[in-house]
């Protein structure tokens, strides 16, 4: 193996771009957890939702109709599944609300089936994304690259939202302390719905960005389901900060894995995971120490 | 912990003779469901004592199976070692797995286990995938079933086979009540109800959580080990996390922590599945929504919602007693 720059280059995009799409997906997932202790395993569910609505409105409208109402459609379905569900579901323990997601997993993939057949799906990247980039001396996709920025534009949004404006102070509060939040007179339960819908839509955007990367499937939820969820516990539930560090270590460890390591790859982030858990329980960036 | 209800030993009567019963009047096919039904079973008794008497709720117990499975092929047909050896060897491999997990797992809690032991079930399936020698994604076929014709029953006969499955199967709910009862069993429902007590009191809470998770993965490694011999063929599929995520709800269906509840939820979850299966594709729907009904209306399954209605009346009594006792209280104290 010529080990040269340009394999470093396009090795470290590639980690890039599934981290940022494992972020999307996990800041979302562990903001809920972090605000309403809720575990939330139809996450993937809503991506793979996400990824169908996304589909169904770029055969309609093109590519960017889909990219921005697939987030709008995935958090309507979370409005109803948090009227129906999951609000009588807080203040079961967590067991409870792993076995009603878990029913909810089902239920939403047969549902998709329904809707959608089980054949595969396929989206066209818009022309302005469909080429390559030159890049620091290497030619890599566009759209890949096109993830990587949205990404990071999404993490700077929401680190901006959470540290500086009134909104974020309110969620940290929420996160830190929910029934003091709530003495000072926020309205945490408006907040929790907000935040749980905005994490429905950014899987769902997760879903609609992923859709022209990977063939839609009805499965496609269930598979992203355990690295996402891998992703939160390694980075420590309920922080902006663990949400991108576990993407990263995510992301990198699988890319770098399958490429020096084939044999161990897979096993590797297990392996990681596990470590993490024995020295740190909670994580590397907990909510609450 | 465990106590014996007269509902549920009428429960386990009525199972029981069912069971015997259709084994010996059974057809081919029903025979194949009935032996489904109790290898479910026995995982489902190993999950219920974890997760029902430990508060360990464990979704690697089908990676366990998996192991128990591959490790019995492994030994059997690779090694060449005679298939009782084997089983014997599978199910201590599968212990020694699992109290591993079990004594790196204890120091977590709630979400966090859950989490952590799903990870190592993971970890299972992705070596089982990859690694070349177990066959990888195409599994492993050729499986021998135990012989016992030295006392003259050929299992590979449905009918028998079936019979000694159900034997198993009595076997391990035996052996689960006797561990439940031990002394091991009294101190893991004490850690379950209050850890911090029971390490003042001198436990060493991590072993009694490793040990009752290794007891629990022999039986869930011998659930493996039968249902590789009973499907002749395993593949990585069986330590997939929807396995243990579908052990989790036949316990739930069932009733956690009532070791009959699972026994119940096993029978009502295989044959639902072939009665549905039968009529629409979509079954998976409605599974997904009777396990979404069942956990919102908050009973402890089917089996659980019958022990509070036998005993409501009971309790209603009990209650009624304590409230006139405290308000002759409140009144003394006035």
């Amino acid at each position: 193996m010529t080990i040269d720059l340009g394999f470093w280059t396009l090795q470290t995009l590639n980690a890039l771009q599934l981290s940022m799409l494992l972020f999307l997906l996990s800041v979302g997932l562990t903001v809920i957890f972090g605000l309403m202790h809720f575990v939330n395993l139809a996450h993937g569910a809503l991506y793979a939702l996400g990824a169908y609505f996304a589909a169904s409105l770029a055969a309609v409208g093109g590519y960017w109709m889909g990219f921005f109402l697939a987030p709008v459609a995935v958090a309507g379905v979370g409005v109803l599944l948090y009227t129906g569900l999951i609000q009588r579901m807080r203040k079961s323990g967590p067991m409870a609300q792993v076995l009603v997601t878990f029913g909810l997993i089902f239920a939403l993939l047969d549902l998709t089936r329904i809707f959608w057949g089980d054949l595969a799906l396929a989206i066209e990247v818009p022309g302005i994304l469909s080429g390559r980039l030159a890049f620091l001396g290497v030619e890599y996709p566009t759209y890949r690259l096109f993830i990587i920025v949205l990404g990071t534009a999404i993490f700077a949004a929401l680190s901006l939202v959470l540290s500086r404006t009134q909104i974020g102070a309110m969620i940290r509060a929420g996160v830190d302390n929910d029934a003091m939040a709530a003495c000072l007179g926020i309205n945490v339960e408006r907040l929790f719905f907000i935040v749980f819908c905005v994490g429905c839509a950014l899987a769902g955007l997760a879903g609609a960005v992923a859709a022209p990367l990977l063939s839609v499937t009805p499965e496609m939820g269930l598979q992203i389901l355990i690295p996402t969820l891998i992703v939160i516990v390694i980075g420590g539930l309920g922080s902006l900060k663990g949400a991108i560090a576990g993407s990263l270590i995510y992301g990198f460890v699988q890319t770098f894995g399958a490429v020096l390591a084939p044999q161990l790859a897979s096993v590797l982030i297990y392996a990681l995971l596990a470590a993490v858990l024995v020295i740190k329980p909670v994580g590397l960036f907990p909510a609450k120490g | 912990m465990f106590r014996h209800t007269p509902l549920r030993y009428a429960t386990l009567v009525l199972l029981a003779s069912v069971a015997l019963f259709r084994v010996f009047t059974a057809e081919y096919f029903g025979l194949e469901i009935l032996t489904e039904i109790f290898i479910l079973a026995v995982l489902v008794l190993a999950l219920d004592m974890v997760a029902g008497f430990g508060g360990m709720v464990s979704l690697c117990h089908g990676a366990l199976m998996g192991v128990g499975a591959y490790a019995y092929v492994m030994l059997s047909t690779i090694a060449g070692i005679a298939p009782p050896v084997a089983m014997a060897g599978a199910i201590a491999i599968t212990g020694v797995a699992a109290w591993v997990i079990g004594a790196i797992c204890a120091r977590s809690h709630g979400i966090y286990f859950i989490m952590a032991t799903l990870a190592f079930g993971q970890m299972a399936y992705s070596y089982v995938f990859e690694a070349p020698i177990f066959g990888g994604d195409d599994g492993l076929g050729g499986i021998s079933r135990l012989d016992l014709s030295f006392v003259g029953i050929d299992l590979s006969d449905s009918r028998s086979f079936a019979f000694f499955c159900l034997a198993i199967l009595a076997a391990v709910y035996g052996a689960a009540v006797l561990i439940l009862r031990s002394g091991l069993g009294r101190s893991l429902s004490g850690v379950m109800h209050n850890e911090q007590r029971m390490r003042a009191l001198g436990l060493t809470v991590w072993r009694v959580k490793a040990d009752v998770f290794g007891l629990s993965g022999m039986i869930a490694g011998l659930a493996g080990v039968l249902a590789a011999q009973h499907i002749m063929y395993i593949s990585p599929g069986l330590l997939s996390w929807t396995v243990s995520g579908e052990a989790l709800v036949v316990v739930i269906l069932g009733g956690v922590g009532t070791l009959i509840g699972p026994l119940v939820g096993a029978v009502a979850f295989v044959m639902l599945k072939h009665e549905l299966s039968a009529v629409t594709t979509y079954w998976h729907l409605v599974v997904g929504c009777i396990l979404i009904a069942v956990v919102m209306s908050r009973a402890n399954g089917i089996f659980g919602w019958l022990e509070d209605r036998w005993g409501a009346r009971i309790d209603r009594r009990a209650a009624d007693a304590t409230r006139n006792q405290k308000t002759e209280e409140v009144a003394s104290d006035a």
